[in-house]
């Protein structure tokens, strides 16, 4: 089977709160087994679009099936959803074991059967040594994989995941993003991660779904999302880019060109539905731009360089080009190449490749 | 050094009468004065044998333990309100219960005493207790906002997430997370309860209480048996103030506790 079964399926999704929509036009197929980001700045309903998926808001219009139901109506309790909440909501009074067993408590299992599954999730997480703990006595991200475990534990059929790794630090953050990764492997439940942090979307997600202002624009796998952006403000809100305003000049079997007001062109590998003399932003990402001219890079511009910032194995350089835009370049450093210096003049190479053109905002 | 002074004058203002009560309740000699003329315990010896006394002081305590439990029920019912309330609803609540406080107790006693009489209610223990309930709400809201403010609703979403009904949620999560902070609450209606005067004095009727019980006396002469009474209850009122303290104190995993941390920065 090539398509995965669909697990979550929202249809025209909408969510209004007073006079403030907070989501419209959502469609969304989530596939079972699958780690989905929701991603976009502060306030653009990625939270409330989970908020609707465990039931704690209903639509205003639209629907929400899971697992092949429609459960409208169907309060939290009831759905084979869990979820972990951006500061864990970890039960205070209770200790790692007894938050960890509460769902399956509250089902009525069996107190043996409760004991052995706890202990096996708890195992999962690296957590069997800390059971009697409470919660104020683990540290951060001990907490978040009793939270982890809390969810899993119930066997839910989509894993819910709010900001979770938002209270914690870089280092934490970066080894949890890998247990994340391994438990996600080890229990194969499908997971809804809401995040605004682009790193953690890139490093965790089969599909990125990028959200802005209440609406989806676009929906990718990373790599497509950050090699394909379909707007400036995918180009944007996914690594740094470089832009261009510039006008279409032709377009033809083989590419579409592109001209700054002050002559850069730009040859571009697509040709879909650009016209002539449609406005149009060119991007162009700072790895993708050289001071080499490689085989495939065929287009250049000149300019001199103003600022020089090494970070180990890269450096990056901006360079203010003729026309007085300034881009930013990434250098892997490579002792075999002569790099200019801050004042040089220098030419700038790309390759029509890389060269990713956008609707003009 | 100049502030330093002050406080202790503060200091000493407020404490000296209290040490000079302590310290007559063990005096030798019925004088209220200086020269202090040796201790003994016959103050003490003197109370436990007074039967009126002693029927005042359960009077007060019954008193005082349904004004807790009263105040206890109506306070939970208020705090879920509380809790479920936006701002807009917390301040209501807030208006409502709290503005007592500032009456004068005087103000409160006779409005109370005439809508007893209006309505034709016997004046008895009940009527105490209602009165005293009125003076304890307020006190007790004031006392579990500050916590309950801090009470994190996300615990109770939790909770309904992994499956637990709105009973379930309330029986395993929010009441044993509230309760700490309810008792202490209660405790202290109950040592508000339990020296209250001015407002017990108009909706009395024929009941005697442990205030009123000294006042009379007082009335009669000052003997050197106020002295002892008021010893006596005063540490039982600081007794009960400490439980109070404690048990908001100790339950370290209260809801509480738990939302303190989450809200510092995590290390």
């Amino acid at each position: 089977m090539t398509n995965p079964r669909t697990i979550i399926e929202i249809r025209d999704g909408k969510k209004v709160f007073g006079s403030f929509t907070a989501l419209t036009d959502i469609n969304l197929s989530i596939r079972q087994g699958e780690i989905l980001t929701l991603l976009g700045p502060s306030g653009c309903g990625k939270t409330t679009l989970m908020r609707l998926i465990a039931g704690f808001e209903t639509l205003t219009s639209g629907a929400i099936s899971i697992d092949g139901s429609d459960c409208a109506g169907t309060p939290p309790e009831r759905r084979p959803v869990n979820m972990v909440f951006q500061r864990y909501a970890l039960f205070p009074h209770l200790d790692v074991f007894e938050n960890v067993a509460f769902g399956l408590k509250v089902k009525g299992m069996p107190k043996a059967e409760v004991k052995e599954r706890v202990s096996r999730m708890l195992q999962i997480v690296q957590l069997d040594n800390f059971a009697n703990r409470y919660i104020d006595e683990i540290s951060g991200g001990q907490s978040q994989r009793v939270a982890l475990a809390r969810a899993l534990v119930n066997g839910p059929k989509v894993l819910l995941l709010d900001e979770p790794l938002a209270a914690l630090d870089l280092k934490i953050r970066q080894h949890m993003l890998a247990e994340m990764k391994r438990i996600h492997t080890e229990t194969g439940a499908t997971f809804v991660y809401v995040t605004h942090d682009q790193d953690e979307a890139m490093i965790l997600s089969d599909r990125v779904v990028l959200m802005e202002k209440g609406r989806i624009v676009q929906i990718d796998r990373p790599e497509d999302m950050y090699a394909r952006p379909k707007s400036l403000f995918a180009a944007k809100f996914l690594g740094e880019t470089n832009l261009f305003d510039a006008t279409v000049s032709a377009v033809n079997g083989i590419g579409t060109t592109a001209v700054t007001p002050a002559g850069i062109r730009f040859i571009g590998a697509e040709t879909a539905d650009r016209q002539p003399s449609e406005r149009i932003t060119v991007s162009i990402r700072p790895e993708s731009l050289s001071f080499q001219d490689g085989e495939a890079a065929t287009q250049s511009a000149e300019g001199t360089v103003e600022d020089v910032v090494f970070i180990g194995s890269r450096s990056f350089y901006t360079v203010r080009l003729d026309d007085q835009s300034p881009v930013r370049i990434q250098v892997q450093r490579n002792g075999r190449l002569a790099l200019p210096s801050i004042g040089d003049r220098t030419r700038v190479y790309w390759d029509s490749a890389n060269v990713v053109m956008l609707p003009h905002s | 050094m100049l502030l330093r002074i002050i406080v202790w004058a503060i200091l000493a203002f407020l404490l000296v009468p209290l040490l000079i009560i302590i310290l007559f309740s063990f005096h030798a000699s019925p004088a209220l004065s200086f020269p202090f003329a040796g201790f003994s315990l016959r103050w003490y010896e003197e109370l436990f044998g007074n039967a009126q006394l002693a029927s005042a002081v359960i009077k007060s305590l019954t008193i005082a333990l349904l004004t807790a439990l009263v105040t206890l029920l109506l306070g939970a019912t208020a705090s879920l309100a509380w809790l479920r309330f936006g701002r807009a609803g917390r301040g209501m609540i807030e208006a409502l219960t709290v503005t007592p406080i500032a009456l004068p107790g005087l103000f409160v006693g006779v409005s109370l005493l005439v809508l007893f009489a209006q309505s034709g209610t016997q004046l008895s223990t009940a009527t105490i207790v209602i009165a005293h309930v009125v003076i304890a709400i307020p006190i007790l809201i004031v006392a579990m906002k500050a916590r309950l403010a801090l009470f994190d609703p996300s615990l109770e979403e939790a909770a309904r997430d992994l499956g637990a009904s709105q009973m379930q949620t309330f029986a395993r999560v929010t009441l044993p997370l509230i309760a700490p902070t309810l008792i202490a609450s209660a405790i202290l209606a109950f040592a508000v309860s339990f020296d209250e005067f001015v407002v017990t004095s108009f909706v009395a009727g024929t009941e005697t209480t442990l205030p009123m019980y000294i006042w009379s006396m007082m009335r009669r002469t000052v003997t050197p048996l106020v002295n002892a009474i008021s010893t006596l209850a005063l540490f039982f009122s600081i007794a009960i103030l400490v439980a109070s303290w404690l048990i908001g104190q100790a339950r370290r995993r209260s809801a509480i506790a738990g939302r303190l941390e989450q809200l510092e920065p995590l290390p």
